[in-house]
């Protein structure tokens, strides 16, 4: 859905684990952005109701990208940023 | 709750952005030692994200982005208490100070604070249509971040669809990226871009900002981007993710395809903190949004307590620049400092920028009957799955205000707070009574003002009881 610039100026990489596979990812990303990058948005969280959801605003707001940081459910991905040996699950059974 | 420890600050700013940058450069370099809260990693606000080690140059993005360096400098060479990663869940006034609740790296702190500037920023407005909450559906705002943060674009053409000067930079940020979008939809219809001509002086005024969206324009056009004006009508369709989008244009239903829709309606100040605060809101008819009350010249919303920014109404980033170092200046003058000749400069400049952002304001409206024009399935709360429908029954059974609409539906309750649907849900309800946006009001917000987990409330101090 996303890609990278080539022009994209080179920073380190970190990896983080997604559902148990792992991935090296830019470390200005956060979690929200590695996953879109990754994953694309399609499967990236089941909501309440059955949808399907994704980030919205990138920023705080919309809590759409709500999703589960080394064991901790809930975290709001766009705000945290990727780190060395992270694990992330995606939500896909709703809460 | 843990035991209560207080600390103390003579001047706290919530918020480095452009205004909190700017007002606690300033205050540090007349010697005070600003405690800065941000609940981003590094300073910039959403304008300046990532510049201090910027992942997209000039070429892209163009020289506004860049234009923040110098400030960001002076911040980070300035004696400032920088506090990165800072969520403010809790605020409260008490007599002469403010007293916040902060939680950092998962430990809570309560601090006492003599000296308050909010500069919390804006946020994007909310504006239901059908099938928005589908994956793949965005706000041209998260597009940008994903820019600056990543350098990051869409793989396929995007449709960028709504108003607002952010719709026409953001697509011009693609084009020079390599990846142009495939359609850009603007809700101004173009006899608004003709009337600019019969108000000759109102359009000098805000010239620069006028040449620099036309330069825009031409350089879509030009490059065989289509742009069309006057869409009043929008879907997004598919089965688990977007898949295609229609718009209606004079009177004619048109469908395209895409994977990536990027809509903008605007921004708005950002209410938790200011309505946490127990700050009063009114009505900004020319910028459609809730503006929390302040003194137009001291920037002072109460004693020792000060609003800078886009937070405090929409004036773009650089009056934020220049009304953060305003509220700065007004806290040293409290202190006794003479501030007389910086501060009249200042004042004149932001009269004039603001003078002109009026008529970016009327060019960039968004339809004031839009939302009760929407399909009944069309979701009004995303958290909650609220639709219009709903929404309209529970006030046809008597839901007279926000707060009953809410408890009602359950509109508002989700994990945003009801920052997606707040303005929403009294849109809804003054047109369905007839009354002003200020009579309807707004949900009332309560701490926590930020999402946060019980562990994180158990680990913080307990706030004093009021």
């Amino acid at each position: 859905m996303f890609k990278q610039l080539d022009s994209a100026a080179s920073t380190g990489e970190v990896t983080i684990w997604l559902e148990g596979h792992s991935h090296r990812v830019p470390n200005t990303f956060s979690v929200a952005a590695a996953l879109l990058w990754l994953e694309g948005a399609a499967g990236y969280r089941r909501h309440v109701d059955g949808s399907n959801r994704a980030p919205l605003c990138m920023m705080g707001v919309c809590h759409e990208c709500l999703i589960t940081v080394d064991g901790e459910p809930n975290r709001q991905g766009c705000l945290v940023p990727v780190a060395e040996g992270m694990r992330i699950e995606r939500q896909w059974r709703a809460l | 709750m843990s035991e209560t420890r207080m600390r103390h600050a003579e001047v706290a700013i919530i918020g480095a952005g452009p205004a909190g940058m700017a007002a606690a450069s300033r205050l540090a370099e007349a010697g005070e030692r600003p405690v800065v809260f941000d609940l981003a990693q590094s300073p910039g606000g959403q304008i300046y994200r990532q510049l201090a080690a910027p992942q997209v140059g000039e070429a892209v993005m163009g020289a506004d982005y860049l234009r923040g360096q110098a400030l960001l400098t002076r911040f980070a060479h300035s004696r400032i208490d920088y506090r990165p990663g800072s969520r403010v869940w809790w605020a409260q006034r008490e007599g002469q100070g403010t007293t916040l609740g902060v939680l950092a790296s998962g430990k809570g702190e309560l601090w006492q604070v003599r000296q308050l500037v909010v500069a919390g920023g804006a946020m994007e407005r909310g504006w239901p249509f059908p099938g928005w909450q589908l994956p793949g559906v965005m706000q041209a705002g998260a597009g940008q971040i994903l820019l600056k943060q990543g350098a990051l674009v869409p793989e396929a053409p995007p449709v960028l669809v709504g108003t607002g000067p952010l719709l026409y930079l953001l697509a011009w940020q693609y084009l020079r990226a390599g990846c142009p979008p495939r359609l850009v939809l603007d809700a101004a219809p173009r006899s608004r871009y003709s009337a600019l001509l019969r108000q000759p002086l109102g359009t000098w005024h805000a010239r620069h900002y006028l040449l620099k969206g036309l330069r825009m324009l031409v350089a879509l056009r030009r490059a065989g981007v289509t742009v069309k004006q006057g869409f009043d009508a929008l879907e997004a369709e598919g089965e688990g993710h977007l898949e295609a989008v229609s718009y209606r244009l004079a009177g004619r239903w048109q469908r395209v395809e895409t994977p990536l829709l990027l809509t903008h309606f605007g921004v708005v100040p950002e209410p938790q903190l200011g309505r946490g605060l127990g700050l009063g809101f009114a009505w900004h008819a020319g910028q459609q949004a809730f503006v929390p009350e302040r003194d137009v010249d001291s920037l002072a919303a109460g004693p020792g307590l000060w609003l800078a920014g886009d937070g405090a109404g929409i004036g773009g980033a650089i009056n934020a620049e220049r009304e953060g170092h305003l509220a700065g200046l007004s806290i040293l003058e409290a202190q006794g400092e003479r501030v007389g000749e910086e501060r009249a400069s200042l004042r004149c400049a932001r009269a004039r920028d603001l003078d002109a952002r009026k008529l970016l304001d009327a060019l960039f409206r968004v339809p004031e009957g839009w939302l009760a024009a929407q399909p009944e399935k069309t979701l009004v709360c995303r958290c909650e799955s609220v639709s219009l429908g709903e929404i309209n029954a529970a006030m046809g059974q008597g839901a007279a205000g926000p707060g009953q609409l809410k408890a009602f539906t359950r509109c508002g309750m989700g994990p945003c707070q009801g920052r997606l649907c707040g303005e929403s849900v009294s849109r809804l309800l003054a047109s369905h009574q007839g009354a002003s946006m200020n009579t309807v009001g707004y949900y009332r917000v309560r701490p926590p003002l930020h999402s946060i987990t019980l562990g994180e409330l158990a680990a913080s101090p307990a706030p004093p009881s009021s």
